[in-house]
C-alpha cells in the first residue's frame, strides 16, 4: 500500500472470533500495546506470528518491543480492553459480518482475504472518482 | 466526430451511474487505531482476527 501514501487511512477494529482460543487474548495484546505506543509493531508481529498467540507467545512479543513488562502483563491478564473489544464486536455483529477480515473501503464491503490486486481495483476506482 | 463524442458521454453517463450504484455501509470510524491522513480520500475500515 505504500503507493498510495497520503491517500488512505486505516482504521482497525477488534473482531476476535468467540471458538478460536487465542482471538481475543491477541486482541488485548495488541490495545496493551497500543497504550504503550506500539499499537501497529504488535500488528504487525501477531500477523507475521499467527496463530503462535498464546500468552506465553504473547509476552515475549511485548518484550520484543521492550514495553513495560509488568502494565502489559497486567492489562493482558485483566482484560483491560474488554469493553473496546466487546463493543467493535457489537459494532461487527450490527454490520452482520460473519468472517474476517472483512474490509469497508470507503464504506463498501470486501469479505475475506482477496488477492491484492482486488483491493487495488476498488482503491482506484475511488480515487478516480474522488479525484474528479 | 460528434458520433464519437456521443458515445464517449454515454459511456461516461453509465460509468457515473453504476458508481453510484454501489452499495455503501456507514461505519463509525470511533477511536480505534489509526494510520494514515484524517483528510484521505480513501477510508479502509478493518475488522480483523489475528488468529
Amino acid at each position: 500500500m505504500e503507493e498510495y501514501k497520503g491517500k488512505i487511512r486505516l482504521i482497525l477494529r477488534q473482531y476476535p472470533y468467540k471458538y478460536r482460543d487465542y482471538s481475543h487474548i491477541a486482541a488485548e495484546a495488541v490495545l496493551a500495546a497500543g497504550d504503550q505506543g506500539k499499537y501497529w509493531e504488535m500488528h504487525d508481529i501477531l500477523l507475521k506470528k499467527s496463530p503462535k498467540l498464546d500468552r506465553e507467545s504473547l509476552i515475549s512479543y511485548a518484550a520484543e518491543l521492550e514495553l513495560d513488562m509488568k502494565r502489559f502483563t497486567n492489562d493482558l491478564d485483566t482484560m483491560k480492553h474488554l469493553d473496546i473489544i466487546k463493543r467493535d464486536i457489537a459494532l461487527a455483529e450490527a454490520l452482520d459480518l460473519y468472517n474476517t477480515p472483512t474490509i469497508f473501503i470507503n464504506g463498501r464491503k470486501v469479505i475475506g482475504n482477496r488477492p491484492y490486486e482486488y483491493i487495488k481495483k476498488i482503491i482506484d476506482e475511488e480515487l478516480q472518482h474522488a479525484e474528479k | 466526430m460528434k458520433i464519437t463524442i456521443r458515445i464517449a458521454l454515454i459511456f461516461l453517463l453509465l460509468s457515473v451511474l453504476a458508481f453510484a450504484d454501489i452499495t455503501r455501509f456507514d461505519v463509525p470510524l470511533g477511536d480505534s487505531p489509526q494510520l494514515g491522513p484524517p483528510n484521505a480520500l480513501i477510508t479502509m475500515i478493518e475488522f480483523l482476527d489475528f488468529q
